[in-house]
């Protein structure tokens, strides 16, 4: 399988703090990469890297390169917006739209300049359907986005993402704040999306991860440890610091 | 401070070690009752094995808590899933001593047809592979472990020269076919005893280094 993503030695500061020191990393197209670590280990930092949402932070800097397709997304005439419109982000807290749950899927295709009702309509019917969202919302349509429950608020922002068919979605944390079945369901969610899209999902829950992944990252202080195939991550890592975290003896 | 997960895994080591040491002290008792044809003890062996019966069970759910509850990883999650199987391979090896106790009653006391030395060298061979197996749980040394593989080759070739040996005398004599085939279960038993011995060291080195070396060939580790 072909690189999807390739991270070149990348380090990143906010002010003279350095967040992270030096990761390089590749991530295979149609996979599942966990990034795994204790609390302000510079995963989700990393994982912003990867669409430049740090961009919009400031005095932050960022060295090494990141490349997607074997195009440098940090060279000076990359697009920034297609980028974004390239790597679609879920986040920890659902955060729809305050508009209808149609609407919400239907913003990101019109501001893509999506015209054509019809295909409209097809779209948000199949990004629903894709995240299993159909049945449950399909005579709700036009009701507000926020009177769904946060599990299907989470799948509305995933079937949002992908209707503008990204290639590469980041995920923080999207189910921690989720009920067992909606996490279920996100979990049931990536196995099915990763057919057609490259995700990297950053997660406390190191069962999750072991449950979701095919590739597993572990960070620590800013440093990527160890990166290797979920199942020997999580039966017999290299390195003694994954093996101690993992374990939960520190962390 | 320990841990719960710690001192859960802490519980199954204690327990595993205890069966170990009946096992052990089952096989050696076995051979002491064939040589002195001490019927009360060959009981006591067979009864006893009850013991080993329990703990295996209580070593398999204490286990099957540890997956559910504390759902380990790396080094303790091959802990648990080597734990389950050694728990079955050691109490096979308390099935085993009893079968040595079994044909001590069948022989009923009667005397030896031959003077017992290498069935006694069987048995100080399983018992080394156990405590070598169990030394390397403890220690997490893996060439200990190792060093168990090829004392089952040694067990196989003792028990190859039994078979020969008892052959011998059953065709010199049908008067001793009754207590050459017990001899031949007993040698057989102690065979089987030594694979289960070598299972737990191969157990043992997938715990300690999260290698497969089953059904491989040893001199190629």
């Amino acid at each position: 399988m072909k690189d999807k993503i390739i991270a070149e030695d990348v380090s990143f500061y906010y002010g003279s703090n350095q967040a992270i020191r030096n990761i390089s990393l590749k991530v295979k197209k149609n996979s599942v990469m966990a990034l795994i670590g204790p609390s302000g280990c510079g995963k989700s930092t990393f994982l912003r890297c990867i669409n430049r949402m740090n961009d919009i932070i400031p005095e932050t800097k960022i060295t090494g390169d990141i490349k997607i397709d074997d195009v440098s997304i940090y060279g000076s005439k990359y697009n920034v917006t297609a980028l974004r419109r390239k790597v679609g982000m879920v986040f920890q807290k659902s955060n729809p739209f305050p508009k209808s749950i149609f609407e919400n899927i239907a913003y990101g295709l019109k501001i893509n300049g999506v015209k054509d009702k019809y295909e409209i309509e097809y779209i948000v019917e199949k990004s629903l359907k894709d995240t299993a969202l159909w049945d449950e919302v399909k005579d709700r349509l036009h009701k507000s986005a926020l009177g769904l429950s946060g599990g299907q608020q989470q799948r509305l922002c995933i079937a949002r993402t992908i209707a503008i068919q990204p290639e590469v979605i980041l995920m923080d944390e999207p189910a921690s704040a989720l009920d067992p079945i909606s996490t279920q369901k996100i979990e049931e969610l990536i196995q099915v999306l990763k057919k057609d899209y490259t995700i990297i999902i950053v997660t406390h829950n190191m069962q999750q991860a072991a449950r979701v992944s095919d590739y597993t990252a572990f960070f620590y202080m800013g440093e990527l440890i160890e990166v290797d195939k979920t199942e020997k991550i999580f039966t017999r890592p290299s390195k003694e610091m994954t093996e101690n975290y993992i374990t939960g003896k520190f962390g | 401070m320990q841990t719960h997960l710690e001192m859960d895994i802490e519980n199954i080591k204690i327990k595993m070690f205890a069966m170990a040491d009946l096992a052990i002290e089952a096989i050696k008792l076995s051979i002491d009752s064939l040589k002195k044809g001490d019927l009360e003890l060959a009981k006591e062996i067979i009864k006893n094995d009850s013991k080993m019966d329990r703990l295996e069970i209580e070593i398999d759910d204490e286990c099957i808590k540890l997956l559910v509850t504390r759902q380990p990883a790396a080094s303790d999650l091959r802990f648990a899933l080597a734990m389950l199987k050694i728990n079955t391979d050691i109490e096979r090896i308390g099935d085993l001593a009893t079968n040595v106790a079994r044909e001590t009653l069948k022989i009923n006391g009667a005397p030896l047809i031959k003077p017992l030395i290498d069935i006694p060298r069987m048995a100080e061979i399983v018992v080394k592979m156990i405590q070598s197996g169990f030394e390397a749980i403890s220690e997490k040394d893996v060439n200990k472990a190792r060093s168990v593989l090829p004392m089952d080759d040694e067990i196989d070739e003792l028990n190859m020269q039994i078979y020969r040996e008892l052959f011998t005398y059953m065709s010199e004599s049908s008067k001793n076919i009754s207590q050459s085939l017990s001899l031949i279960m007993v040698s057989r038993a102690l065979e089987r005893a030594g694979d289960h011995a070598k299972n737990i060291a191969e157990r043992a080195i997938y715990y300690i280094m999260g290698d497969d070396i089953r059904h491989q060939n040893p001199k190629g580790i």
